[in-house]
């Protein structure tokens, strides 16, 4: 019964053991070593440094996490839209796929000076931005996801003499929603990069500003708990999209996995 | 009846140059007839102009930025391979792991650049450590896919016949992984430059990424396009370089 | 020989006449079907046999307009067939249902597609789910279902919006040997239920003879009907049939058939 109980916990119990124990040695060793505080800080001295800062640390959090949100949304709602703009019909989408996919492989990271000039130092350009890099992932996963749908499914749908129309609400959309869900999950952290990207080389606000400014000013220990905040922030946004998928493969009610139906 | 199939090939090739030509004539017409600054918009004529005056330095440049994302490339090709390997050799050892270095994925590892010049300083060392890093995870997890997807009938038939754990890996492990690595390392290809220019953006004094900003800087748009489509040649060249290479194994195993 | 002229026959509901499929390959033209005249009287069973990669499906598709006829005619109720009509209905080898809805949701995405009345049609596909032994199961999904079942509830969705014709693509061809005989059974009992007109693609011999009234068999090269055998088994047929001489006489004939133009395909040069 315990073998049983230990076996269902393992895959969960592991992987937290192991985080505690590196943070315990990470803890432990900075001590034992002497290690300069420079170049690496306990958690102790993390976690104390982000209480200390704490009131500043939220304000600079405020236009990342709104910059994110927005930039991720916008780039959702467009990526959608060309990905389902893309597979309408079969010209345009030899005339187009071939651009999305070269974008897909460019370091599209370089354009960033190129925001700064047409839409300035402010957070326009680094929504922008944000929106920019996050499109290009979501807009690849619609297209292919409205692309995955059952060509029998297809096939019943003319025989039954549907209308496109009903056709790529009733099945494409449906078929589409698991493959477009990577890669929402892929465009959120894209988003917050774009936008910390944008905060590095404008250097006006934001968690990124202060990630550059703590660790020009040597403050180690103000980067990692920066660096740690925001990794709160990818965290909680992915974790807003899961909960999203769960919900709605809780409402398909069949098991989907990451290519779409089983 | 007209060659149908003839025809559509031909589509497939012409119809995306045509929409490309079209963009750029656009852009030309725009950008001359509505006289828009160069600043905010120079004209493709212009980006070509600067492109061939300023080739050498340039290519100065992007010597820099290429040598050190083709190392990087190959830095987490290794790194992966290591990884996945360490990881599909004992199932604690994974159990312990994965979890955390896919939690690890989620968050913005990009926002990590600065600590990487605060432990290696501003040289190339630590741009490669840091794009190796941001790189490295795509090759690992395709690896780690790829020999756990292997064919258990294939495992068995070659134990059958008594082959050696050596020979096992060797012929039916590696071919079922090769395409899952080749995978990875397509995703790294792209990676690997974007965590170099990450790096010449906040430290370097060289490389295509400190050029673009020291020419955004002083607002010569058409200088940080040519430095763009450099950039673009250095990460599709990667990318194809990689594409050649998965094309070469897989023809030397037969895959 | 039909001529193309010829006026359709009183109770005649589907007719070929020299109906051509030609696909444009790499390789050059491939003639998928090749001239096949043939005709369906209303509420008859045809069968189609033939070996695979023999065009049956092709032409079963050409009936039901959903692939396009180079050359030639298809009429179906006198008309020419081009597209496809809601007289038919079709059944294709996979069972084709949407994983997402559940059994009944499935059965009735034709009347909502068609936007048909809901309330008078549930009632209806709750009496066919019970027919084919499905009551009970209406608010599964399709994957907690056995691939029998699953097939079961696509003839529940194929006759659900009451088409004049069914068109079965070797429906029951990716299941187990028997649960295909007591989809066989199945398929029999809800036929002679509705007498649909029932056109049916297998390379199942015993399958074409138990089902049908008439088997048109059908040669791979060229890709044309070659005999048209009428199978005089009174119904109603139950599975004890498959025992009388008569059935197995039926089947060895047929199995000549199809040798026999086997062998005939292979002494010509092939078709170009």
């Amino acid at each position: 019964m315990a073998a049983i109980r230990w076996r269902a916990w393992r895959p969960i119990v592991l992987p937290l053991l192991f985080a505690g124990a590196l943070l315990l040695a990470w803890q432990e060793l900075t001590g034992w070593l002497a290690v300069s505080p420079m170049l690496l800080v306990p958690p102790s001295a993390i976690w104390s440094v982000l209480v200390q800062a704490w009131p500043v640390l939220l304000a600079q959090s405020w236009p990342t996490l709104v910059n994110s949100v927005v930039g991720f949304l916008l780039a959702s709602g467009l990526g959608i839209a060309l990905g389902g703009a893309l597979v309408v019909s079969r010209r345009v989408e030899q005339a187009f796929w071939p651009h999305v996919l070269i974008f897909q492989l460019i370091p599209k990271v370089a354009v960033a000076p190129l925001f700064i000039i047409w839409l300035g130092m402010g957070p326009t350009s680094r929504l922008a931005f944000a929106v920019f890099l996050s499109f290009f992932p979501i807009a690849v996963s619609a297209a292919t996801g409205f692309r995955a749908a059952d060509p029998t499914a297809l096939r019943l749908c003319r025989s039954l003499t549907a209308t496109t129309w009903q056709t790529f609400l009733r099945v494409r959309v449906p078929y589409a929603i698991p493959h477009i869900f990577a890669g929402l999950k892929v465009g959120v952290t894209v988003a917050i990069i774009g936008v910390v990207i944008g905060e590095f080389v404008t250097a006006q606000e934001g968690l990124g500003y202060i990630i550059m400014f703590a660790s020009s000013a040597a403050q180690t220990a103000l980067v990692f708990a920066t660096i740690a905040l925001l990794c709160g922030i990818g965290l909680l946004l992915y974790g807003a999209v899961a909960l999203g998928e769960w919900f709605v493969r809780r409402w398909y009610g069949a098991p989907i996995s990451a290519g779409g139906f089983e | 009846m007209p060659d149908a199939t003839g025809r559509e090939r031909l589509l497939t090739v012409a119809l995306p140059t045509g929409t490309a030509v079209a963009f750029l004539a656009v852009w030309q017409a725009v950008a001359t007839l509505w006289a828009i600054p160069a600043v905010i918009l120079p004209a493709p004529s212009d980006i070509v102009r600067q492109l061939v005056g300023s080739w050498g330095e340039l290519l100065y440049q992007a010597s820099f930025t290429g040598a050190e994302a083709l190392a990087a490339c190959v830095l987490s090709g290794i790194v992966g391979i290591l990884v996945a390997a360490m990881l599909a050799s004992s199932t604690p050892l994974r159990e312990m792991l994965y979890p955390n270095l896919v939690a690890f994925q989620l968050i913005p590892k990009i926002a990590l650049a600065p600590l990487f010049v605060i432990w290696l300083g501003i040289d190339a060392p630590s741009r490669l450590a840091f794009s190796t890093f941001i790189s490295f995870f795509p090759v690992a997890i395709g690896t780690l896919t790829g020999l756990q997807s292997t064919n258990p009938n294939a495992i068995r038939l070659c134990q059958s016949l008594t082959a050696s754990p050596s020979q096992i890996f060797r012929h039916v492990q590696v071919p079922y992984a090769l395409p899952f690595f080749f995978s990875g390392m397509k995703v790294a290809a792209t990676l690997s430059v974007i965590g170099i220019v990450v790096g010449e953006f906040i430290s370097s004094k060289h490389g295509l990424g400190s050029y673009i900003l020291l020419a955004g800087s002083r607002a010569e748009t058409a200088r940080i396009f040519a430095a763009l489509v450099v950039l673009c040649v250095i990460g599709l060249a990667l990318y194809g370089a990689i594409a050649w290479l998965e094309l070469r194994v897989r023809r030397a195993w037969r895959g | 020989m039909l001529s193309l002229s010829e006026p359709a026959l009183p109770g005649e509901c589907i007719r070929a006449e020299k109906a051509w499929k030609i696909y444009d390959t790499a390789k050059g033209p491939v003639e998928a079907v090749a001239g096949v005249s043939f005709s369906v009287r209303r509420g008859e069973f045809v069968a189609i046999l033939g070996p695979s990669g023999c065009g049956k499906s092709t032409l079963l598709m050409m009936c039901g307009g959903l692939e396009a006829i180079t050359a030639g005619r298809i009429s179906v109720d006198g008309a020419p067939i081009a597209c496809p009509r809601t007289s038919i209905g079709v059944m294709f080898q996979e069972s084709t249902l949407l994983p997402w809805k559940s059994v009944l949701d499935n059965v009735m995405f034709p009347i909502e597609l068609l936007h048909r009345p809901r309330r008078e049609h549930m009632a209806r596909a709750r009496e066919l789910l019970s027919l084919v032994g499905l009551s009970g199961f209406e608010s599964h999904k399709p994957h907690q279902l056995s691939g029998g079942m699953r097939q079961r509830a696509a003839i529940c969705r194929a006759l659900v919006y009451d088409p004049d014709i069914l068109l079965m693509d070797e429906p029951f061809s990716a299941l187990d040997a028997i649960t295909r005989d007591e989809m066989n059974d199945a398929l029999l009992d809800i036929w002679t239920r509705y007498t649909k007109t029932a056109l049916f693609v297998t390379h199942s011999i015993r399958e074409a003879v138990y089902l049908a009234d008439r088997v048109l068999v059908m040669n791979r090269r060229p890709a044309t009907i070659v005999a048209d055998i009428a199978i005089p088994i009174p119904r109603p047929r139950d599975p004890s049939v498959g025992e009388t001489k008569l059935f197995n006489e039926l089947c060895s004939t047929l199995r000549g058939m199809i040798e026999h133009s086997h062998r005939a395909a292979r002494d010509v040069t092939p078709y170009a």
